[in-house]
């Protein structure tokens, strides 16, 4: 347990599948609640890199830095506002076209 | 970590997880999931019990069981940042646990029953699976308010009572004033709060003697810079420890309904009664006595006692002269719970930390029991909560009746009983702080006043609904007994009513005393555990020995005639009651006659505190500076700031457009223009279909061929 929570190696593999499952879901998804979700996904993993960057950087140098944390907090914020927004987004398409397959929304109009 | 501490957390967690189950999947179980809150509540009062085994096994003043974890270190060394948080069990956590516990079980059990309609199916559809997860959710509030050892985290729990009581007592939303009453319960704490936790702050980052700051939410590091009197230095012209005394007050004025936020108390009785026997008797009004209690040495060292003192003489007095004339059943006990928390703070005030903390169990005990009780008559008479229309009820509902008639001797202070003895001591600590402070003769005289106001209107209350001739025909015909899951809370919770088990004198000390050998004299049962809540409840270690010694040997010289009074007064006020409401000889109307209208007029708009704080703080006050803030809006940002940047973008425009028309249409476009971007455009095209999933792939593999070939560019 001690082994794992000490190395570095360790969050970045986890953010990185993370990552990986993100970009996966953003490309191949027909629906575009999915797609959200993968870039909701692909934010969390560069909240956990940086999480985890931050962490190990204090251990080494002991300095009182909080950058890291304060990215991650802005990720989290962030991510809540792009849900709302893109959930409010969803919701509209939904009601014109009544599908949220993202290759429907070819045209601006209407 | 002890057993003990294991059992503390775990009775945190289990409501806690009860209410995470009840919210996720509460409406799919069967039953829907009333018994897993049920349970889980059993589960954490079983735990309870097993704590409270252990402070008799240990039986011992000073037995403290603790641990602590760091939770945060972001600190440097020249502004350390460091929050701990633990477990904090001695015994007053262990019969708080226990009194909370036990109380919630039954409020769950009764709700089982009560918020089902007459035929047993849930009265509000899925709302009933939700009822239950906030119980839940509100009860671990109070439970990880009790084990904290810090403020931080007393304080967490603190706000999310504070967010259940708005949910419960606005549970039944679809009412307009049981919205606004949610509303203006949540509002009023909150100003309390705000004051809780700027003295919070104070207290952390306030410069101690020796420069460096407390640093620390932990009650131990506070007693210990209380007691070592690192608290010195001067805010505002007043020594700093008076402004954390009177900061922290205020989240007990708030939270416990105090004179002057008391406003919101009596509209909480718009949530289901079960909500009002939790928020009333063992959670969120207790939390706001607990907090003075642990947080005694400050109040203490920062000489605010005194208005601590007055603040609790005045709600009492004036709580029990607005519930002499309420006709709804709940609101009696609304402003009898006002008076009695008054009572608690009080005794605080005086210096009487075990009184105030005794009374605080007793009065849960038996406050839940007539809520309950009071909710078992609701729901026999059909949700009518008029006292007017009641009457003669108590061939129809005898276990009810005999409950409440229990429950209603212990709040009147008859001997015996429970509320006897811990009012008792209230009242002999306010004439022994009297004696040492001849100038606050206030004090006692309003305790002594509202002790016989509650026996008048407590009976009031019984005479006008199980006595007399029934007013309402129909609903009468109807009513009967409550079912066993409704009975059982009120059973229970009565016989925990008698003084004997709190004591060890059958009388609750009228017959026998402590004598000066240290042995109990009279009819006292219990042998070595005669007593055992005066020996086990200490005053904390900051509180000055030499002035608590004084203050014990006056409470001993005047303990004969407070006594003798407190009963006198109680027997009067029944007395009286019986006659008014029973013989009417006086009657009801000549008495009310007597009293003047002004006060008939001040007592029926509730001494004006909703107009005032409407009329002058929202509307005088708030109005004019949101208006005030509006027209900055409007002229200034609106004006200067938006329609000024709107001509200098139209100037830009102006500019932009000649630059348009005369080189870019007339020089690029005209003349490079035509055929090249046609033919680009068309061949390009395919690389634009709108296809938004081709763009973001065509991104990361660009992306991913820029970090692959990054050595060899």
């Amino acid at each position: 347990m001690a082994g794992i929570a000490n190395n570095l190696e360790f969050y970045l593999v986890v953010s990185s599948v993370f990552f990986v499952f993100g970009l996966l879901a953003a490309l191949t998804r027909k629906n575009a609640i999915g797609i959200f979700m993968g870039v909701e996904l692909i934010l969390n993993a560069a909240g956990i890199n940086f999480v985890a960057f931050q962490a190990f950087h204090k251990k080494a140098s002991s300095s009182p830095m909080l950058d890291g944390h304060i990215f991650s907090m802005f990720i989290i914020i962030l991510a809540a506002i792009e849900a709302a927004v893109a959930l409010a987004i969803v919701l509209r398409v939904f009601q014109s076209k009544s599908s949220i397959n993202p290759d429907g929304m070819k045209e601006l109009k209407g | 970590m002890s057993p003990n501490i294991f059992c503390a957390i775990l009775i945190v967690l289990l409501p806690l997880s009860a209410y995470i189950i009840q919210t996720a999947v509460g409406k799919r179980l069967p039953r829907m999931g009333d018994w897993v809150s049920t349970g889980a509540i059993f589960a954490a009062f079983c735990l309870a019990t097993k704590i409270f085994i252990s402070m008799w096994t240990n039986y011992s003043p000073d037995w403290v069981e603790s641990a602590h974890w760091t939770w945060l270190d972001i600190g440097t060394a020249a502004m350390p940042l460091k929050l701990e948080v633990g477990i904090h069990i001695d015994n007053i956590t262990a019969i708080m646990l226990f009194m909370v516990t036990l109380c919630s079980t039954l409020i769950h059990l009764f709700s089982t029953g009560y918020m089902r309609d007459h035929h047993g199916k849930p009265a509000d559809g899925y709302r009933y699976a939700s009822f239950f997860s906030f119980l839940s959710l509100f009860t671990a509030g109070m439970l990880g308010l009790i084990v904290s050892d810090n403020l931080f985290t007393l304080f967490m729990c603190w706000e999310l009572m504070g967010l259940c009581s708005y949910l419960l007592i606005g549970f039944y939303r679809h009412k307009i004033s049981a919205a606004n009453a949610s509303l203006k319960a949540f509002m009023t704490t909150r100003i309390g709060d705000t004051g809780l936790f700027i003295g919070m702050l104070l207290l952390f980052t306030f410069p101690l003697v020796d420069g460096t700051s407390l640093g620390s939410f932990r009650f131990e590091d506070i007693y210990a810079a209380i007691s070592s009197g690192a608290f010195q230095g001067e805010l505002l012209g007043m020594p700093v420890l008076f402004w954390l005394g009177l900061l922290i007050f205020c989240g007990t004025v708030g939270k416990s309904a105090q004179f002057p936020l008391q406003i919101w108390l009596p509209d909480a009785m718009e949530g289901p009664t079960p909500v009002s026997a939790l928020i009333h008797a063992a959670t969120m009004v207790a939390a706001g006595v607990y907090l003075v209690i642990r947080m005694f040495p400050i109040l203490e060292a920062g000489h605010v006692l005194t208005i601590v003192a007055y603040v609790g003489a005045i709600t009492s007095l004036f709580a029990a002269i607005l519930a002499m004339k309420q006709y709804d059943i709940k609101k009696v006990l609304a402003y009898s719970t006002l008076s009695q928390l008054g009572y608690m703070v009080l005794a605080l005030g005086v210096g009487d930390y075990k009184a105030s903390f005794f009374h605080l169990i007793t009065h849960a005990l038996f406050k839940a029991c007539l809520f309950m009780a009071s909710g078992a008559v609701i729901y026999a008479m059909h949700h009518e909560q008029d006292m007017r229309k009641m009457g003669g009820l108590w061939k129809k509902l005898p276990i009810t009746f005999a409950t409440m008639l229990i429950a209603t001797l212990a709040i009147s202070g008859v001997p015996g009983l429970s509320g006897f003895v811990s009012k008792d001591q209230i009242l002999v600590s306010s004439l022994a702080f009297w004696k040492e402070n001849p100038a606050h003769f206030f004090v006692p005289i309003a305790a002594f006043i509202t002790a016989g106001l509650t026996a008048f209107y407590m009976f009031r209350l019984i005479f006008m609904t199980f006595f007399g001739k029934a007013h309402d025909k129909h609903h009468y015909d109807e009513a009967h007994e409550v079912p066993v899951n409704m009975w059982i809370p009120l059973a229970v919770l009565a016989s925990l009513s008698f003084g004997v088990l709190f004591t060890g004198s059958l009388s609750g000390g009228l017959f026998g005393h402590k004598g000066a050998d240290g042995h109990y004299h009279g009819d006292f049962i219990f042998g070595h555990f005669n007593g055992w809540f005066n020996h086990l409840v200490t005053v904390p270690r900051a509180f000055a020995a030499e002035h608590y010694a004084h203050f014990e040997h006056l409470v001993h010289e005047m303990h004969g005639p407070g006594m003798y009074t407190s009963i006198l007064l109680a027997s009067l006020g029944i007395l009286f009651s019986w006659m008014v409401f029973s013989l009417k000889k006086p009657s009801p109307e000549f008495l009310s006659k007597l009293v003047p209208g002004f006060v008939h007029k001040a007592i029926d708009n509730l001494y004006f505190f909703d107009w005032f704080y409407i009329k002058v703080f929202i509307k005088k006050l708030f109005l004019p500076v949101s208006k005030l803030f509006s027209v900055f809006d409007d002229s200034v940002i609106d004006g200067i700031a938006v329609d000024g940047w709107k001509n200098v973008v139209n100037f830009g425009k102006k500019l932009s457009s000649r630059f348009d028309d005369v080189i870019i249409d007339g020089v690029l476009v005209d003349g490079v223009g035509g055929k090249l971007p046609s033919s680009l455009g068309s061949n390009l095209s395919f690389l634009q279909n709108g296809k938004i999933q081709r763009y973001l792939f065509v991104a990361a593999g660009a992306l991913a061929l820029l970090l692959v070939f990054k050595g060899v560019l």
